[in-house]
């Protein structure tokens, strides 16, 4: 669980960023939404330690800053917009998720191997393990990574738009997995640019709206909020009154 | 066996062999019987000393000075995410030179602090560039032509110093080309030790090369402390240059070819990447000393010269070549 009190990030003693009060529950799928460049992004390094900040960042009830980096990496795992093509497989990125429980010094232990093996089952990633990264699409490759976050085994996961490359049949694989991992019990925190999507899969939607974050609300509770939606997309989302219709809420002008 | 295990069981025959090699050749006065007598304590004393005080020093030096420019060149690739990145072209080399005889010169006849003075040029050097790097956030390439211009200006101060002072050097052919030729025995009890703790240092935190490999924002989100981590090695990086310089000279290219040859060939996690370059530097400089030792004895052609040789064809080749295929950007 991250619980996020009175938090300001700045830039050269600017305040770029600002929110009250926030809880990101596990068991939960909480979408960050909002315009480019409104922090949605700063939001997610604020919450992984990757950010210096003013206020309170709890991670399970202890202060994100005074965490040793391979105990936060243990309790949140963090998987950026950008992903490198590195030279090497898929089984070795997956190995590497187990880092913060052996470090360097320490060979990996059979429990270590049994969450690699788990995670590329989930993400499928089993028959294509000793692929290069190179080598793989771009669907590939973000479901790879997804093996990496998996395997570290955190109760909270934070992804920075991690369907934004991906062409809609991998965009819907991959909700799925993420729904797979929410029954597990993990807390997932992605960024999300789909509007549609968004509705769909999430339990909570925070809205970033120049630099200040709203509080969570439901898909239901944020539909009925307009002028928000107006002000900050140019649209609203609508119940789906089509029963052939993708998602529960559709955008209108 | 694994593929991986048995490139590794080639590479330590090879590097057997080539030890074996420079022990045994050289000098024919001196017969392979009379060298295996020496070793277990039989035979005179001349050939004892031979083989204890000339012929083992300059094998250890020579392997553990490939060992060191080769993973030196190794981590300096991994942590400035560029191919080309080696101790020689940085000016690494140059740096440690110009400090070692900066040494010579103020402390002529000790050579306790020679292996520290050349640590010391190899990390100003090194840090220069990084922080250069870090705070310009100028591309790959302009980091090698910054580390090829400061590669110069050490060079040219090189030059200044043994014109103004040429008793700080005992051989100044095989200085600047880099050679073994004037191989003194307490340069080796200085710094063959800190070339093993760099070489340990290097194995023992090789996953977080590996870690880096995907990013500093990943690496961060899986708990490495990546700006220390980096600082680490690039020290590391340093003091294997230097210690090696202090013993050789300056050493060209051998930071350069061996890395990226084990990058052709290892594919896998650093740690065997890093245990590649031990044997094949280490083997590699012993066979290009043994042959500048025999092919025109009694003369001697130093080392670097066929580093240089080799090198810059390899060099041409990289980036004509095998551009794609190595991701040289």
């Amino acid at each position: 669980m991250i619980e996020v009190h009175d938090l300001t990030i700045r830039y050269d003693d600017k305040a770029v960023f600002r929110a009250e009060s926030a809880l990101f529950e596990e068991g939960k799928i909480s979408a960050v939404i909002g315009r480019n460049g409104s922090g949605k992004s700063t939001l997610l390094k604020a919450l992984s330690g990757q950010k210096m900040y003013s206020g309170s960042v709890k991670i399970d009830g202890k202060e994100c800053a005074e965490l040793r980096p391979m105990e936060r990496a243990r309790k949140v795992a963090y998987l950026p917009q950008i992903l490198k093509s590195a030279n090497m497989d898929v089984r070795t990125l997956a190995e590497h998720g187990r880092y913060p429980y052996h470090g360097s010094f320490r060979r990996p232990t059979e429990e270590d191997r049994a969450c690699v093996e788990k995670a590329l089952m989930i993400t499928g990633m089993k028959a294509l393990e000793e692929k290069n990264l190179g080598q793989l699409s771009g669907g590939e490759r973000q479901r790879a990574y997804l093996a990496l976050v998996i395997a570290q085994n955190s109760s909270m996961i934070l992804l920075d738009e991690p369907t934004s490359f991906l062409d809609h049949m991998y965009r819907e694989d991959f909700f799925a997995i993420l729904q797979e991992l929410k029954k597990a019990g993990k807390g997932i925190v992605m960024v999300c640019h789909d509007l549609e999507q968004s509705f769909a899969y999430s339990d909570r939607i925070f809205l970033m709206e120049d630099g200040v974050l709203h509080s969570g609300m439901t898909a239901a509770g944020l539909s009925g909020e307009e002028d928000l939606l107006r002000r900050n997309f140019g649209v609203v989302l609508k119940p789906s009154e089509d029963s052939g219709s993708l998602y529960p809420f559709v955008m209108k002008r | 066996m694994k593929k991986d295990h048995k490139t590794k069981l080639l590479l330590s025959l090879i590097l057997v062999g080539a030890v074996s090699w420079a022990l045994f050749a050289g000098n024919g006065s001196i017969s392979p019987g009379e060298i295996l007598s020496a070793l277990f304590g039989y035979g005179d004393r001349v050939k004892k000393v031979i083989v204890f005080q000339l012929r083992i020093p300059r094998v250890l030096a020579a392997s553990a000075a490939g060992a060191a420019l080769s993973v030196s060149g190794y981590l300096l690739q991994k942590d400035l995410d560029n191919t080309l990145a080696s101790p020689g072209i940085l000016g690494i080399n140059n740096g440690a030179g110009l400090f070692v005889l900066l040494y010579a010169w103020f402390f002529p006849y000790r050579y306790g602090g020679k292996c520290i003075a050349a640590f010391l040029g190899a990390l100003l050097v090194t840090a220069f560039l990084y922080l250069l790097t870090a705070w310009t956030g100028m591309s790959k390439s302009s980091v090698v032509l910054s580390g090829v211009a400061v590669s110069a200006l050490c060079l040219s101060l090189v030059d200044v110093i043994i014109s103004l002072k040429p008793e700080t050097v005992a051989d100044r052919v095989a200085f600047q080309i880099g050679g073994f030729a004037s191989l003194n025995i307490s340069s080796v009890y200085f710094a063959v030790p800190l070339i093993a703790a760099g070489l340990v240092f290097a194995v023992l935190t090789a996953p977080s090369l590996d870690l880096m490999l995907l990013g500093d924002e990943v690496a961060s989100g899986l708990g490495l402390n990546v700006r220390r981590q980096r600082i680490c090695h690039i020290v590391c990086a340093a003091m294997l240059s230097g210690a090696a310089v202090s013993m050789c000279g300056i050493v060209g290219f051998l930071g350069l070819i061996v890395p990226n040859v084990v990058r052709i060939f290892h594919h896998g996690k650093s740690r065997g990447g890093i245990v590649s370059c031990i044997l094949l530097g280490a083997a590699f400089l012993l066979i290009c000393d043994t042959l500048g030792r025999i092919l025109v004895f009694p003369y001697e052609l130093p080392c670097g010269l066929f580093l240089s040789m080799i090198g810059a064809p390899f060099l041409v080749w990289m980036l004509a070549v095998k551009k794609k295929r190595l991701g040289i950007r």
